[in-house]
């Protein structure tokens, strides 16, 4: 059920889904890994919309750096706790879902425990060791992860469904070198809306999850691409998973 | 005969975005973006690992199809063949 407010705030999105769609936004609980250049936007795309709990972790500070893409964060708060900021934006511009933000760093303890029973990852993360840790947790769990990563101008993003699409090891077997990368807040932007919008379609069981494709963004081409991507029998994540059964 | 070849991300700021190069035949897959990085030392470093492999992170598609780097060695080009090179991004 709704309250007023509830109505008033969604009216012009139900019209696209209904009460039933809202409801399941509503009912659904998100896990947001990062709250930096690609958690910012997409935790406030998704407060916003109405997923009633989202959970984003996140271990860092805010630094005067951070600020030209990570856009959650203000001037003032230089010196918190990410997650403090995060809390206090995602309440203000939707105080009408519950933000779980936890300070911590995604390890292999404790990963499992903090996805908890969220129905689904969105992968805001800036390094490969920690996605391929939340690719396993989705497969573990059997929840979508929704993956995003950028560079400059650069981005990319795909869906996983665990057991039925191409997963994040079967797209990427090794992970390219760390690096410090170069970035313009417009490119998370960009990637962090494919993915938020991939959260919706997933809850919302419509349209056509950005599954076993690649999606690229060149900003300076101001061009996309897809590449087809398939499962990898011998994938050390998935490749023992057999086709499961819809769990939604 | 000839051969489209496309790059992405960081490998497009080194090599460009599309290229059609003109191949013997029996040219392999590492031979033909080798073509490409030749006169280009830092492509070629980007890509290929001291023994001129395929630096393990690098997706190769031929075709739309992705190709199995351990084999790429014996993977001869066709004419007409659409190869994509591309490494992937990192950050957040
Ligand atoms: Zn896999």
């Amino acid at each position: 059920m709704f309250s007023e407010r509830e109505r008033e705030r969604y009216k012009r999105q139900m019209m696209l889904f209904g009460d039933e769609g809202q409801e399941r936004l509503k009912k659904a609980h998100i896990f947001i890994a990062g709250a930096g250049g690609l958690g910012s936007p997409v935790s406030l795309y998704l407060a916003v919309a109405g997923i009633g709990t989202l959970t984003i972790v996140d271990r860092d500070v805010v630094d005067q750096s951070n600020l030209n893409r990570q856009i959650l964060h203000n001037d003032r708060d230089i010196g918190r706790k990410k997650t403090e900021s995060a809390e206090e934006k995602l309440h203000a511009i939707n105080p009408d879902i519950q933000i779980r933000a936890i300070d911590t760093t995604i390890e292999e303890k404790n990963a499992s425990g903090l996805v908890g029973k969220a129905d689904g990852i969105v992968d805001a993360m800036d390094n490969y060791p920690t996605r391929y840790l939340l690719n396993d947790i989705a497969i573990k769990k059997k929840i979508p992860l929704f993956h995003g990563a950028i560079s400059g101008f650069y981005g990319q993003a795909t869906t996983v469904i665990p057991g039925k699409t191409a997963c994040l090891a079967c797209i990427f077997p090794k992970a390219p070198p760390k690096e410090v990368f170069p970035v313009v807040g417009v490119t998370p932007g960009i990637i962090g809306m494919v993915q938020a919008t991939e959260v919706l379609k997933y809850l919302l069981k419509s349209g056509e999850l950005l599954t076993n494709r690649l999606f690229i963004w060149d900003g300076m081409q101001a061009h996309a691409e897809e590449i087809c991507m398939e499962r990898n029998p011998r994938c050390t994540a998935c490749g023992s998973m057999s086709e499961i059964p819809e769990n939604k | 005969m000839n051969v489209k070849v496309r790059f992405f991300a960081r490998f497009r700021e080194l090599l460009g975005t599309e290229l059609i190069i003109e191949v013997a035949e029996q040219t392999t897959l590492p031979d033909l973006v080798k073509q490409i990085t030749q006169k280009n030392i830092e492509g070629h470093q980007a890509i290929f690992d001291e023994y001129g492999h395929f630096r393990e992170y690098v997706i190769v598609m031929r075709n739309a199809r992705r190709v199995d780097l351990a084999d790429a060695g014996e993977n001869i080009v066709a004419d007409g063949d659409d190869i994509a090179v591309f490494p992937p991004v990192a950050g957040g």
